[in-house]
């Protein structure tokens, strides 16, 4: 995908861009309000990423801008501010996802993974990943042809891995993935190791591979060579 | 007592010291006046008697009137004459009753004899008209007490009207509310004096307030963003193909401290935030609804560790909260309670009409139950808890007035909380 990333924290964006640039999407960065709205006047992109709070100007203006050039493209919006309101708006004027500050790249790639098939396959979207088949708009998954019942919350840990394929993805990723921001998510680590745990052994007993390698002390990779 | 009543009783009560004194001597000056004056008119009666007598024969008319009868004796058929005013009671045909007279004797020489002259003034009228006048004036003074005492309460009130309304105002004012908090003009310059200072003083508070939250915004804002790049370039790393295992642990140790310092960060937030009312939305809230989708976020939890949910919802409880603090406060519970239940143990959940409770089976407590909702104490050994959990629980049912309790008995730990304000 063409990804356009508006952040004013260099570093950061780097991160990102480094991050997605792995993925093997391309990616632009522009660090000011009115650079982002010359880009996306001139240029089209499948997706942005767009901080809230920049030095020139507020991140949800550009989204309304898009909206009003009746633009479609991925809209995902990243803000240190964790305020019910800002979310409710940002989602109102038609942003995707909000993301808060700080998040997990992982959690990023996974929404951008997420609009990319929705853009790519319009409501036809699957993903195929080997011998495993996955149908998200049913919530159906196959393994070699065959349906494999997955509970909510495995369902969401084996599209978040692959995904996020052969990444290093920590505990705290996917407990924030799965839990999102509620507080003291304590012991989830343990939850994790039991959600694992039990989606693995429903993936194997159909006969499909072991992609889910333990990272010792860090956490886990979906591991395709 | 309210200062309007003092002063009124102080008034009353010397306005009657001060009423029964004078009453008491005003009556016994007019008394005094009204024998001085009939003493006086019988003088005079006297000395034309004797001037008539001096110019004139003995009349043989027989007055009518008491008042006008004129009694003459010789000197010397009696024995001890009145010689002065005396006050006695005659029998008055005319009326048929006894009537108080007020008598004056004397003797004069007439015809070269002494005569004793008795003449009389009835005081029936004179004392009617005493009673009379007394009534008058105590009818009189006591108006214009009440008229003074009405007067004065009146005009009190009003110079005081502003003053309670300022303290009627100071007790509704709340710094969330941002209503006006204005206060009325008074011609008292004392009370004026007070509004003005008052409102300055609100003005500083809301002021500060506005400040302090906006700090705490910004704080939270700043911080998170150090963070954010702490977390990403960590994340990076970890994809670094050529580490060793332990240069991984170690960069996920600084990735595991830096998520725990924003989760730290956010909660303690929170905290204030709750604490400082930033959450005023009320809706009417469906607690089981909550508790529910609650259970179905965490259910292969519940699955995994074999435990069995019980649920005994009586009927909902109908309270106003901020939806989002109602999911935080039933959601810290519920997973407290599976966190720390055991193996094919029981988690049940009760809801009756003004009261949820949380139980579930679990070892002894580590922790004292005073220390229990402190701030960091936490029953888990594991260094991820923060130990706030509990603190944000005891901080919405705070600004709830909802009553939280613990309890622990048979094996089973139960959190209960009353919504029952009363």
């Amino acid at each position: 995908m063409k990804i356009l990333i508006i952040e004013d924290e260099h570093t950061l964006t780097d991160s990102i861009v480094d991050y997605l640039h792995e993925e093997g999407h391309i990616c632009e960065a522009v660090y000011t309000y009115n650079n982002a709205i010359e880009k996306i006047e001139i240029y089209d992109y499948d997706c942005i990423v767009v901080d809230i709070n920049l030095p020139d100007g507020n991140g949800l203006d550009i989204i309304r801008q898009i909206k009003k050039n009746a633009q479609s493209l991925g809209i995902i919006i990243i803000s240190a501010r964790n305020s019910l309101e800002n979310k409710i708006e940002g989602l109102e004027i038609g942003a995707d996802n909000y993301l808060t500050k700080p998040f997990h790249l992982a959690e990023l790639n996974a929404h951008l993974k997420s609009i990319n098939r929705r853009i790519k396959f319009n409501g036809n979207e699957h993903l195929i990943f080997n011998e495993i088949k996955i149908f998200p708009n049913e919530h159906l998954v196959f393994v070699n042809e065959k349906e494999i019942k997955l509970t909510k919350k495995e369902y969401e840990l084996l599209i978040f891995f692959i995904s996020n394929k052969n990444k290093v993805i920590t505990k705290s990723g996917l407990a924030e993935h799965l839990w999102g921001d509620f507080m003291d998510t304590a012991d989830s680590f343990d939850f994790i190791y039991t959600h694992i745990k039990n989606l693995r052994s429903k993936l194997i007993k159909e006969g499909c591979e072991d992609y889910i390698k333990t990272v010792h002390g860090v956490g886990y990779k979906f591991y395709i060579s | 007592m309210k200062l309007l009543t003092k002063t009124s009783l102080n008034y009353l009560s010397v306005t009657l010291f001060v009423f029964l004194f004078s009453t008491i001597a005003f009556y016994y000056l007019l008394r005094h006046q009204v024998n001085q004056n009939i003493n006086i008119e019988l003088e005079k009666r006297k000395n034309n008697i004797v001037n008539q007598l001096l110019s004139a024969h003995e009349s043989n008319a027989t007055p009518t009137n008491q008042n006008e009868k004129v009694v003459i004796t010789p000197l010397n058929q009696i024995v001890s004459p009145q010689l002065s005013f005396y006050d006695t009671i005659i029998f008055e045909h005319n009326e048929k009753k006894y009537i108080p007279f007020r008598q004056l004797g004397f003797v004069t020489n007439f015809n070269n004899s002494a005569y004793y002259i008795q003449i009389y003034k009835s005081l029936e009228e004179t004392d009617n008209l005493i009673i009379r006048i007394f009534f008058i004036m105590t009818i009189l003074v006591v108006s214009i007490i009440i008229i003074l005492l009405i007067t004065v309460r009146h005009t009190s009130l009003k110079a005081w009207s502003v003053f309670y309304d300022t303290i009627k105002k100071i007790n509704n004012y709340d710094i969330n509310s941002h209503h006006d908090f204005s206060l009325q003009q008074s011609e008292v310059k004392e009370f004026d004096d007070l509004n003005r200072v008052l409102k300055s003083m609100t003005e500083r508070i809301e002021k500060d307030f506005s400040n302090m939250k906006e700090y705490t915004e910004n704080a939270s804002h700043e911080l998170q963003t150090p963070l954010a790049i702490i977390n990403s370039k960590m994340e990076l790393l970890l994809q670094s193909q050529n580490l060793d295992e332990k240069q991984m642990n170690a960069i996920a140790d600084a990735y595991n401290a830096s998520n725990r310092l924003s989760k730290l960060n956010k909660t303690l937030l929170l905290l204030a935030k709750i604490e400082n009312r930033q959450f005023p939305e009320s809706k009417l809230i469906n607690h089981i609804l909550l508790i529910e989708n609650q259970l179905e976020s965490l259910e292969d939890l519940i699955e995994s560790k074999r435990i069995k949910v019980i649920k005994r919802f009586d009927n909902n409880v109908s309270i106003h909260m901020n939806p989002y603090l109602a999911e935080i406060l039933l959601a810290n519970l519920i997973k407290n309670a599976i966190r720390h239940n055991l193996q094919n143990g029981d988690l049940i959940i009760d809801v009756a009409h003004d009261r949820i409770s949380i139980s579930n089976t679990g070892n002894e407590l580590k922790i004292s139950k005073e220390l229990l909702f402190e701030r960091f104490h936490k029953q888990s050994s594991s260094p991820e808890s923060l130990g706030l959990g509990l603190a944000i629980v005891q901080k919405i049912c705070e600004i709830y007035s909802f009553k939280v309790d613990y309890n622990f008995e048979n094996n089973i730990h139960t959190f209960s909380i009353n919504m029952n304000k009363k």
